[in-house]
């Protein structure tokens, strides 16, 4: 049995070891590139599925890596396993040049352009869009916008309303004097990350180090640690226009779910998602509490919404084993039969017309 | 002579005394200056220095290095004591940036003062847990653990309230206003070292946007036969 000096010694020497990790380990090639966005297309790994491509809309406010954190701990791994043609948008690292950008240029602009080079790459008239965390949010204001290109909307962890009583991000954002806050440059990843350590101040910057001490002999659940680790701490700074118009509109004026979102001159009403809708929220999320996502389903005019709730954390949601055996298989499934209904529709369309 | 009733400052009247003398001693001078047969007789008196001497004294600056006293900055800001002078605008930040620390200051009391009071609600929950034997006989990783679980439960009663919610809303507002003022200081420093400042390449960057958003802009297309039109003109 070791004195709990030695444990530590034994736990910073084995950190040490392992020094720098790497994140993000499937194939991918940077298909288009624009300003610090980049999008990216993943090699296959099985059989391609029988339905569009599916464009992952991550959030601008963490790095999309943590969606392919590790080989066995990556659901864009597990989605190309199912044979899902895999793209990803990578909002980048903004700087003082993006600090003037406009939410409505990173929504109908960045978000846009991805979606129209990959329908004319595949020559299609539509693709499957996941938006996750704030990238939902983004994708279903872009999915109002432009209907015609999103064949199928799947949200995760997306908070639609923003003002329920468990949202503590909410409140703390209600009384923030953006201008002020902005009127200095970009908000930086630094500031975000202390928001967030403060949600949870005593498991986050305290507990999670403690508990440490329990995986020291264990190498792989260390590097596990440390992948996470370098992502939470990873956040990008928020150009401070786009996240001044973003906390003003969403968090503090809750325009979204009221109606009252307007982009490029365009209502931003909820109704008018049309397309079928699978919304994945997690039942423990301390950052989008489920209260956040449930609405959507009430507040779209689509007759095909289904939503799936999966009992993990926000985080969890990416890299919990529960999540990992849950949910790319539901997204596969999900986006197959609505596939399959959608040829079925356009085959019966075809017949009607034969008829007349 | 000024008059001295108007001011309400403390140090107000300290000051028109200094700024009194000193005029007495510059209208003596130029006397002097003005007398071609004072010319070449005793050197000229330096005493327009004095009145400040005593009025910087006044505000804790002393100028015996060895005295031990330090400068109280406070003095000079606290109030609305005018700033004067070639360095009047930083000055002016100055006292903002002074003004600000002072807010963040007293605001941070009252935010720490909400975390003692998270920390006694932590800690009565944890030796009265709900309906369960209380963790403190258990083994020290139990203890620990409980801690944790009321302390977070405790912090959370009071990290939804309204008030937690203003005090951190107004450290972050003062920390912004910070900034800002911070900022002013630095690109006034930029200037003088001729260096690039904030402002210039924010210019340089709106510039570029906008060279960008025409050079995107979709060219209309040409109605159908105008090339033809145009050579059949021809």
């Amino acid at each position: 049995m070791s004195t709990p000096e030695e444990s530590l010694a034994t736990l910073l020497q084995a950190l040490h070891q392992i020094g720098d990790v790497e994140v993000g380990t499937s194939l991918r090639t940077c298909d288009y590139a624009e300003d610090k966005i980049k999008l990216y297309h993943y090699a296959p790994l099985a059989r391609p599925a029988k339905f569009p491509p599916l464009l992952i809309c991550y959030a601008m406010v963490n790095r999309p890596y943590m969606l392919d954190l590790q080989p066995d701990r990556s659901l864009i791994r597990e989605l190309l396993y199912a044979g899902v043609d895999v793209y990803l948008l990578d909002w980048g690292y903004p700087d003082g040049a993006d600090r003037f950008t406009a939410l409505e240029e990173y929504i109908c602009g960045y978000l846009g352009r991805c979606v129209e080079f990959i329908l004319e790459k595949a020559s299609i008239k539509s693709l499957n869009l996941l938006g996750i965390c704030q990238g939902g949010t983004l994708a279903l204001c872009y999915a109002v916008l432009q209907p015609q290109r999103v064949a199928n909307l799947i949200t995760m962890v997306t908070p639609v309303d923003f003002k329920t009583p468990e949202n503590l991000l909410s409140k703390w954002a209600q009384h923030i004097d953006l201008e002020l806050l902005t009127q200095s440059g970009n908000v930086s990843g630094e500031f975000l990350n202390l928001i967030y350590l403060a949600l949870m101040p005593f498991r986050l910057t305290q507990q999670k180090y403690v508990n440490l001490l329990q995986m020291q002999g264990n190498r792989a659940q260390l590097e596990n640690f440390m992948r996470m680790e370098k992502w939470i701490f990873d956040s990008p700074d928020q150009p401070a226009r786009a996240f001044r118009e973003f906390v003003q509109w969403f968090f503090q004026e809750n325009r979204l779910i009221r109606g009252e979102l307007v982009l490029g001159g365009k209502a931003v009403l909820l109704e008018n998602i049309k397309q079928p809708v699978l919304n994945i929220y997690a039942a423990n999320d301390h950052l989008v509490p489920p209260s956040a996502s449930i609405p959507l389903g009430a507040h779209i005019g689509s007759k095909d919404y289904q939503s799936l709730q999966v009992d993990v954390g926000h985080i969890g949601m990416y890299v919990s084993s529960k999540a990992r055996q849950t949910v790319p298989t539901a997204i596969t499934r999900w986006l197959q039969k609505r596939s399959s209904q959608g040829v079925k529709r356009s085959a019966q369309g075809v017949a009607r017309k034969r008829r007349r | 002579m000024t008059d001295q009733s108007e001011s309400t400052h403390p140090l107000a009247p300290i000051f028109v005394k200094a700024w009194d003398d000193y005029a007495s001693a510059c209208q003596s001078l130029f006397q002097r200056l003005s007398d071609p047969s004072a010319a070449g007789s005793a050197p000229m008196s330096m005493a327009f220095f004095a009145p400040w001497r005593e009025f910087a004294q006044t505000l804790g600056m002393d100028l015996n290095p060895q005295s031990g006293q330090q400068f109280k900055a406070q003095s000079l800001f606290a109030g609305a004591f005018p700033a004067l002078g070639i360095s009047r605008e930083y000055q002016q930040i100055a006292q903002r940036l002074f003004d600000l620390t002072g807010r963040f200051q007293r605001c941070y009391a009252e935010f720490q003062q909400q975390g003692a009071d998270m920390a006694q609600i932590a800690v009565k929950s944890m030796h009265r847990p709900n309906g369960k034997e209380s963790p403190v006989a258990n083994s020290p990783a139990a203890v620990y653990e409980a801690w944790i679980e009321s302390a977070e439960a405790a912090y959370g009663q009071i990290a939804h309230g309204e008030a937690f919610a203003r005090r951190l809303a107004d450290l972050c507002n003062i920390l912004s206003e910070f900034k800002i003022e911070r900022g002013k200081l630095l690109e006034r420093i930029a200037r003088h070292l001729d260096l690039p400042s904030r402002a210039e390449v924010d210019s340089l960057h709106r510039q570029i946007r906008a060279l960008t958003a025409v050079a995107h802009k979709p060219v209309p297309a040409k109605r159908k036969g105008a090339k033809s039109r145009r050579r059949r003109a021809t």
